[in-house]
């Protein structure tokens, strides 16, 4: 199955040289802080929000046209005395696939975006 | 080094089941990891070490499966305090084979 894909699919993305997680890390940030910056927790407001960043982000990243499956998570949580823990685990090609996690927060919310680059190998 | 392995298994499954994503199958895989990581008898103040815990023990399980996927997985634990908590995530993949599964679990501590 995958030799024939090699013989008759051709792609016009350029080989992907390892995840570049600064480049997709600066995407996130400028993604998030054009839907959260200047705004407080909003409850009528953060489904919209989520949908956004993820959204706008995962749109950027294709953008790039690089050969890779994405997959962008993000949590944003209201400020508050408890406490907020997350963490993920991957079992991938560690050469050719990668992740970065974008870390944000204002007076009034707490926010976390991931990022997961998965290499097509063709 | 994992994905050698993968490479090797996948002349061995011909029926389209076995590599298409199974969410129930997953999905009980998962409750099963997060009720063996974080359920009754495992100490209290451990708390910062249960999310660890659950994507261990959750991608321990998936990789047993023995299917051809790579995996991710995320976990989020909040403790209950009326404060707002969302999540939303978006995916670029190949919608024929490529899938999802979220669980949200409530507990009463």
């Amino acid at each position: 199955m995958r030799s024939l894909l090699r013989a008759w699919v051709a792609l016009p993305f350029s080989l992907p040289v390892g995840f570049n997680a600064e480049e997709a890390h600066n995407i996130v940030k400028d993604c998030v802080d054009g839907v959260l910056g200047g705004e407080d927790y909003n409850h009528n407001n953060i489904n919209q929000w989520t949908a956004s960043i993820v959204e706008q982000s995962l749109t950027h990243l294709v953008k790039l046209g690089k050969a890779y499956k994405y997959i962008v998570t993000c949590a944003v949580v209201q400020k508050s005395a408890y406490g907020f823990h997350t963490a993920s685990s991957c079992f991938w090609d560690t050469t050719a696939d990668g992740t970065c996690t974008v870390r944000w927060e204002n007076r009034t919310m707490n926010c976390v975006v991931n990022v997961f680059a998965i290499a097509i190998v063709l | 080094g994992c994905w050698q392995h993968l490479s090797g298994k996948m002349e061995d499954y011909q029926a389209t089941e076995e590599t298409t994503f199974v969410v129930d199958e997953v999905s009980n895989n998962v409750k099963e990891a997060i009720e063996s990581a974080i359920g009754p008898g495992v100490v209290a103040h451990a708390f910062n070490q249960w999310t660890t815990n659950v994507v261990e023990q959750t991608l321990s399980q998936l990789t047993k499966l023995g299917k051809p996927f790579k995996y991710i997985v995320t976990c989020v634990i909040m403790q209950k305090n009326g404060a707002g908590l969302h999540t939303a995530s978006s995916c670029f993949w190949d919608s024929s084979t490529d899938g999802s599964c979220t669980i949200a679990f409530g507990l009463s501590i």
